[in-house]
């Protein structure tokens, strides 16, 4: 009998125990295990599972390709930046600056008015975007943290890149299962991470970042 | 002041109560919950004293931020591009799960450009950012005041650093008054040990005064006060002229009127001698590039200086054989 690990979050799926609480008996082979079976602490596929103590395929090295220069990354655009300023917002939060924070909280909202909403917005998009990040975004930006040895940088992309993972899982099966993936079930999003957890027994730390899971969010639909 | 003050953390505040006692001005007890920052003096007592750690000490000016590569901010740059791409897309699509993707595209954006440079609302790259945004035309709605306010408000940190400097810069100056002082006043200490034949308090004396000497002189450095030669010579003339035309007549009028004598007389040699010595200096700043040596002869009694050994000081009248020469 073998173990498998969640390369997400690292939850071990263990065939001699099984999840009897969720009616998969000791004894079930991870083959076994149905093909749409998902981690049960954040949601991702099998496939984002190992075998415990099998050496993983060494990462393939990509190379660090030229971010594309017919993007000008000195102009952000309207919706970047007002993501920059939640996030300064945040940085004056943290600092207990509430005058500043309000300010921040202000100008994002501005810019976020005045971003042009998407053109024909459709999941298949995001799909796609999802799986661009991951085969050349987290790549490149990885590769240029570790030449750098910002460890700083290093640690958003490895909780982001789990996040990106857990979301191409949940659009993976909206795409099969559509809406009755959140049929009777709530839905959570990390405030610290982004992480999105579907269900009601929410893990009692996020298991990307690690934050109490009072700073979870139920997202209760549009404001 | 202290260079950090008390914040209390709410969430994990049991109300203890103990900041309220321990307080030494009573920042710690408000209506709002929130510590009085212009009543915090940075004493820390509050964050010992509390029992459930929700009170913590924050710094008024923060370190300077984690310096990054171009390559991986351009790289950070670009993912978060992507991931502001896919909160727009979300954004346009209906349901709970769209919106907590839009937020999750939201939440991973915010972290990744915090680590391309913009951890610090006090970082210069966030002034920059700001100060760029004044600089655009945008529509009228924009809140351009807001922004100044901001901005204004993240470099006070800077003026406060500035005031502080112009403290010490007082401070270095009245460090060099009382080391001045302190060495002129040693040296008497010890001319007067050496007359009473105390030799050894005479040397202590002496090696004091120039310990003194030297605090006094880095000083005056430090506080920027050393200019070039040609500077320091006008400085110079400024000075004995202030001396002999202002200060010792008054000074002079003042010891006659109270009938101090001897006052009297060491004011009106000083007065001669500093007006023979803002001669002296103009004569030197005329020749300032004069390479042919100079000798100075001076009165060892009242200070005066010649350009070549008297029979007698002109001014006090002792004889040119007890001049010292430079």
């Amino acid at each position: 009998m073998a173990k498998y690990v969640c390369s997400v979050c690292g939850y071990i799926y263990d065939e001699a125990k099984g999840i009897p609480e969720e009616g998969i008996a000791s004894g079930t082979t991870w083959e076994e295990l149905p093909e749409d079976w998902v981690c049960p602490l954040c949601g991702a596929e099998k496939s984002e599972f190992e075998k415990q103590g099998e050496s993983v395929a060494p990462l393939e090295k990509k190379p660090i390709s030229a971010i594309e220069s017919s993007v000008d990354m000195r102009e952000m655009s309207p919706l970047e930046v007002s993501a920059l300023c939640t996030n300064l917002a945040r940085g004056c939060e943290k600092q207990y600056k509430p005058e500043e924070e309000a300010i921040f909280k202000e100008l994002s909202e501005y810019f976020k008015t005045a971003s042009a909403p998407a053109k024909d917005p459709d999941y298949n998009q995001l799909i796609a975007l999802v799986e661009k990040d991951l085969e050349e975004g987290f790549p490149n930006a990885n590769s240029a943290a570790s030449n750098a040895k910002d460890r700083g940088a290093l640690r958003a992309l490895v909780w982001s890149e789990k996040v990106t993972r857990i979301q191409k899982s949940i659009l993976a099966r909206y795409e099969k299962e559509g809406d009755k993936i959140l049929e009777n079930t709530g839905i959570y999003v990390c405030t610290i991470c982004g992480f999105i957890y579907i269900g009601d027994t929410l893990p009692e730390i996020c298991p990307v970042c690690k934050v109490p899971n009072w700073k979870f969010e139920k997202i209760e639909g549009r404001e | 002041m202290g260079d950090k003050y008390a914040v209390r953390n709410i969430r994990l505040c049991t109300k203890d109560c103990l900041c309220l006692y321990v307080c030494p001005t009573g920042a710690t007890d408000t209506e709002n919950s929130i510590i009085d920052v212009d009543k915090c003096i940075g004493c820390g007592d509050c964050a010992d004293a509390c029992p459930s750690g929700a009170i913590s000490m924050v710094p008024k000016e923060y370190p300077k931020q984690q310096d990054k590569t171009d390559s991986a901010v351009n790289a950070l740059k670009a993912l978060m591009r992507s991931k502001s791409k896919q909160e727009n897309i979300a954004a346009g699509l209906s349901g709970k799960l769209a919106y907590a993707i839009e937020k999750s595209n939201r939440i991973m954006a915010e972290d990744i450009i915090r680590e391309a440079g913009y951890m610090l609302p006090q970082s210069e790259n966030t002034k920059e950012f700001l100060q760029s945004l004044l600089d655009k035309d945008y529509p009228e709605r924009f809140p351009k005041d807001a922004v100044k306010k901001l901005l204004e408000s993240l470099n006070k940190n800077e003026e406060d650093k500035t005031m502080n400097s112009n403290k010490t810069q007082e401070n270095l100056m009245a460090a060099f008054a009382g080391e001045s002082q302190a060495n002129r006043k040693y040296l008497a200490y010890a001319a007067k040990a050496e007359k009473d034949g105390k030799k050894n308090a005479a040397k202590l004396f002496k090696a004091a005064a120039q310990a003194e000497t030297y605090h006094a002189l880095k000083e005056y450095e430090l506080a920027g006060k050393v200019g070039t030669t040609e500077e320091n010579i006008k400085d110079g003339i400024a000075g004995e002229t202030y001396e002999f035309t202002e200060m010792y007549p008054e000074f002079i009028k003042d010891a006659e009127a109270e009938g101090n004598k001897a006052a009297v007389r060491a004011f009106t040699f000083a007065k001669e001698a500093e007006e023979v010595h803002a001669k002296l200096y103009k004569d030197a700043l005329e020749n300032i590039d004069e390479t042919e040596e100079v000798f100075y002869y001076l009165c060892p009694v009242c200070g005066n200086i010649e350009k070549s050994r008297p029979d007698k000081c002109s001014i006090c009248g002792v004889p040119g054989d007890k001049f010292i020469k430079f």
